[in-house]
């Protein structure tokens, strides 16, 4: 028999089926989120509850046992919504609690070079991410913006945005995922959006626009053309959104 | 004139200016402000030369009182002039920075009416953007020659970054193409700047609530082709700016003909390759510990075009290969082609574990494409039979550029060539 252990697909769900590798005799072939399982006659599945006080006490064994780092990396990693990631962070922080901090050095390890990498996939993107959102002004003077990108998130740019914009309104809106970051001058939330947004746009917001066009325009040397090393600072899936180039 | 008009007059003639940055300073938002600067920067776009766009980066004014050979802007060029108000420069700003199109402004002039005169000019757009608009993001001005002191030392309140541009690396072009300029006209300022950065650090220790100036340091930028200066006087010039006047950043920026005169050089295109080449050197200066001297010297004083400045290095001094990356210290490490801050890093961390050996250093995602001819692993040699340098270069010249024979036979295949005369 294989043993698949199935979660909700959320963080507190993933601790949880952490909680349950280390507790019970049954241990996990593939950890899948509901979304993703698979239907096949050889596996056992077993359901993971999302219990709040389990989720919690992982999180903290980690953060204290290995390192607040090792937190946030397996955090990333859980957002990058790889498939099979759940087994390699399981298998990070099973070595993480045998060898405790050092555990980020031991590079030549498969399962912590396998979260080192997609931690730096996933904060690559978000880095990106910092410049390449683009706000517009909608009539009531909410910032609105639309990205799709690869990784799951919005969660983790909120707080950039909102140290910087603290007295805007703004929603960031993930259309790949149907989800939003959503910020009123005083708190921010994350919520799932069904539908289409009934969008009326600040009569001023195309002025600017107009007038970013323009300088992206303007600012660029001629005679030192050079699309190729665009495309690799900024690739091409990313023009959808940017009104410089005709998003 | 509307607003779009100045705009594009007005970036356009910004553009030859190379210094895109907007790190060094960490700035936090303020309650009821707007804005942060980021410690390491951040780019907002990319523009059709490729080169990150960080900033509304545009002059006051194109208007000039002098007449530099090598500038658009010089007073005897018959052009389109414009000059945006204190208004309209910050409106843009804030209206930018709230799309999130950039971190801030890098505000330049062209000289209008006399130096002070613009400076106080861009004093008055600093001071409203901070102390009106409560701004918070990044902003970078330039100080122009011949600048007050009083005038340099309010402006550096207010902003991250100053940069004097120094545009030619000797005192020869200046006359030659910059009669306005002379060599003290800049380096004064340059050092008045230096004095209060250093000055302004002290008082911050002893004071918590001291104003800071210029916490992003400053920069300058170079022109690299408009003058026979060679590389290794300008690298050297370069040093000499990092350790006598802490600058945080040179700029070099390949000519581009922008005018004829009797004093400029004719050239097809600008010296892209030779731009490159100082950068990475400049960049082995800062973070590896190079000296200019190790670099280049009275016989060899110009970069070689086809192959970068550490390899060159390590070729020249293949005595000291290879090194085994068991047990060379990091700053050895740092020396090996190929080999960069992050991946010495990784090797010391890693190899605590257990020696290294080949594969696993690719799997640290070390690239060996170039390192490979100068190291050893457990004792084992992966370049080539023997250690010939001459060899070695033609490896790596074949190697690195892979690009050009590329591109090459893409135009082949669109018909560009026909078989025969392909013979590389
Ligand atoms: S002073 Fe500056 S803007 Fe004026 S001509 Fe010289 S380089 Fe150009």
């Amino acid at each position: 028999m294989i043993n698949h252990y199935i979660y909700d697909g959320s963080f507190d769900g993933l601790l949880n089926a952490i909680y349950k590798a280390y507790y019970t005799p049954d241990k996990p072939d593939k950890i899948l989120s509901y979304e993703k399982r698979e239907d096949n006659f050889l596996v056992k599945e077993i359901l993971i509850d999302t219990d709040a006080k389990k989720a919690k006490k992982v999180y903290e064994a980690i953060d204290k046992k290995i390192s607040p780092a090792a937190l946030r990396k397996i955090y990333y990693a859980y957002l990058s919504e790889i498939d099979g990631i759940e087994m390699d962070i399981l298998n990070f922080v099973r070595l993480g609690f045998k060898i405790g901090t050092d555990i980020e050095l031991n590079l030549a390890n498969e399962a912590v070079f396998k979260i080192e990498s997609i931690y730096n996939k996933v904060s690559h993107e978000r880095h990106r991410m910092t410049g390449l959102i683009r706000f517009k002004e909608l009539k009531n003077n909410i910032l609105y913006a639309e990205i799709s990108p690869d990784y799951n998130l919005v969660g983790i740019i909120a707080p950039h945005f909102i140290k910087r914009l603290s007295n805007e309104n703004f929603i960031i809106h993930d259309k790949k995922r149907n989800i939003s970051v959503f910020y009123n001058k005083k708190e921010w939330i994350v919520r799932e959006i069904k539908g289409d947004l009934n969008i009326i746009f600040n009569e001023k917001e195309e002025d600017y626009q107009n007038l970013w066009k323009m300088y992206f325009k303007s600012i660029s040397i001629k005679e030192k053309f050079n699309p190729k090393l665009q495309r690799s600072n900024m690739p091409k899936k990313y023009w959808k959104y940017l009104i410089e180039k005709g998003g | 004139m509307d607003v779009l008009d100045k705009l594009r007059i007005l970036s356009d003639a910004a553009k030859y200016d190379v210094s895109c940055s907007s790190s060094g300073s960490g700035r936090k938002n303020k309650k009821g402000g707007i804005g942060s600067a980021s410690i390491n920067g951040i780019c907002h776009s990319w523009s059709d030369d490729g080169r990150c766009i960080s900033l509304l980066k545009i002059l006051m004014t194109n208007y000039c009182i002098y007449d530099c050979a090598y500038c658009v802007n010089r007073s005897s060029n018959d052009l389109e002039r414009a000059t945006l108000t204190p208004d309209e420069i910050v409106d843009l700003t804030i209206n930018f920075y709230r799309r999130n199109y950039i971190e801030g402004l890098f505000l330049s002039s062209a000289i209008i009416k006399s130096p002070n005169h613009t400076m106080e000019l861009i004093l008055n757009v600093v001071k409203r953007l901070r102390e009106v608009e409560g701004f918070n993001g990044y902003i970078h001005t330039k100080a122009i020659p011949h600048a007050d002191k009083r005038i340099i030392d309010e402006i550096g309140l207010y902003v991250d970054r100053m940069s004097i541009n120094i545009e030619l690396p000797s005192e020869n072009g200046l006359k030659l193409l910059a009669p306005n300029k002379t060599k003290k006209s800049i380096l004064t300022p340059m050092g008045n700047i230096r004095n209060r950065i250093v000055e302004t650090r002290e008082e911050k220790k002893k004071f918590k609530y001291a104003n800071s100036f210029v916490p992003g340091g400053q920069s300058t930028q170079l022109i690299v082709g408009a003058t026979e200066d060679n590389d290794l006087k300008i690298l050297k010039l370069s040093e000499g700016l990092y350790d006598g006047y802490n600058l945080k950043r040179v700029y070099y920026s390949a000519y581009v003909p922008v005018a004829k005169s009797p004093n400029l050089p004719v050239l097809d295109s600008p010296p892209v390759i030779r731009e490159n080449r100082l950068y990475q050197a400049d960049w082995l200066l800062r973070f590896y510990k190079f000296k200019a001297d190790e670099l280049l010297d009275e016989n060899m004083p110009n970069f070689d075009l086809s192959l970068d400045p550490k390899c060159n290095w390590a070729l020249r001094n293949i005595g000291i290969f290879p090194v085994e990356i068991n047990r060379a210290d990091y700053n050895t490490l740092l020396r090996v082609p190929g080999i960069g801050v992050k991946s010495a890093r990784r090797i010391v961390a890693a190899r605590k574990f257990g020696p290294l050996n080949y594969d696993n250093l690719k799997k640290l995602n070390i690239v060996l494409k170039r390192a490979k001819y100068f190291i050893t692993c457990n004792g084992k040699y992966y370049g080539m039979s023997s250690m010939n340098p001459e060899k070695i270069r033609k490896k790596l010249i074949y190697g690195l550029d892979r690009n050009i024979f590329e591109k090459q036979l893409s135009l082949w295949e669109m018909g560009g060539f026909n078989d025969k005369s392909l013979h590389i």
